[in-house]
């Protein structure tokens, strides 16, 4: 079983780690800014980086990932290339083993089915 | 006489021991780094009578022994605060179910954690703790998950550096369980239930 995710999320663990940044009255703002990585010869982007989450009391950006590790290869990749083109981006990235730690922290006892599908 | 005492979890054929695929921290390990940590904290702290604060529950224990380490005169309160429910079944935001019962008001206050992760609870409280004018405010953690941290505080005194691994014992629990190992270990993964 798989659970939905409610809007503005893509995913069910956004949700919920919205849902905790609300119960300890953190503010926070979905994908605010798109970090453009690469452009071609003609300056159109190619690829960007959307952070999930950005707290601005922290002046940190989340990123969340529920990949298997074999595939965060990409996202390590871009991460990467956003610090080097953004070094004074403060952002961390919370891989699957971070965030089940954080599910089984906050008691969340249905966190398989909420990392069914790939973020 | 020195009377001795031996846990029953010594017994590694127990239920609790099998739910434990891997131990991190031994008994003897934390208990030389509390002591170190007591004999740290007495030393700064000699003639300031601090006040040392902890949130129910899984402080308990880090409490227990910090305290008995601690060779001033010293105190020590708890705070309690509501739980989280998943999925937004949570009533309102985060609140104080349990206040402390001491003044704060001009005490030198250690606020002692078992383990700080987000920083999110311990932000909280630091905030509330604030606002009710200590003559200093320091933390203590037996555990820090700092790679997990969302609100960054400072700690003067940390025990461990912990990985980032869902881990039971010396009070961090799973489903209020195993907070009574004297030690910090992972789970079986079964047990987990890991995806």
């Amino acid at each position: 079983m798989t659970i939905e995710a409610p809007a503005p999320f893509s995913h069910p663990v956004e949700a919920e780690f919205a849902r905790i940044l609300d119960f300890y009255g953190i503010p926070w703002q979905y994908e605010p800014r798109t970090f453009p990585l690469e452009r071609d010869a003609l300056g159109r982007v190619t690829e960007a980086f959307a952070p999930d989450f950005y707290l601005p009391d922290q002046d940190l950006y989340i990123e969340l990932t529920t990949m298997q590790p074999k595939q965060v290869r990409h996202k390590n990749r871009k991460l990467r290339r956003l610090q080097e083109l953004y070094p004074d981006v403060n952002i961390k990235l919370f891989k699957r083993g971070d965030i089940r730690t954080l599910m089984l922290k906050f008691g969340i006892q249905d966190y398989p089915d909420m990392m069914a599908n790939e973020l | 006489m020195q009377a001795t005492w031996h846990s029953p979890l010594g017994d590694e054929s127990s239920q609790l021991h099998r739910d434990i695929s891997r131990v991190l921290f031994t008994q003897e390990e934390i208990q030389q780094r509390v002591v170190e940590l007591g004999r740290e904290i007495s030393s700064d702290y000699a003639g300031l009578n601090p006040l040392f604060v902890g949130v129910l529950k899984g402080v308990v224990f880090f409490m227990s022994d910090l305290m008995r380490a601690i060779t001033i005169p010293a105190r020590m309160d708890f705070m309690a605060i509501s739980r989280y429910a998943p999925h937004g079944g949570a009533k309102g935001p985060v609140r104080l179910i349990k206040d402390l019962e001491e003044t704060v008001d001009g005490q030198h206050v250690i606020f002692a954690e078992d383990i700080i992760d987000t920083g999110l609870t311990l932000n909280y409280l630091l905030r509330i703790l604030k606002t009710r004018n200590p003559a200093s405010l320091e933390v203590c953690a037996l555990f820090d998950k700092k790679d997990h941290r969302l609100v960054n505080t400072p700690v003067k005194y940390r025990g461990f550096a912990l990985p980032s691994r869902f881990v039971v014992g010396y009070g961090l629990d799973y489903r209020e369980g195993y907070r009574h190992l004297p030690f910090v270990g992972e789970l079986r993964p079964e047990l987990l239930n890991l995806a």
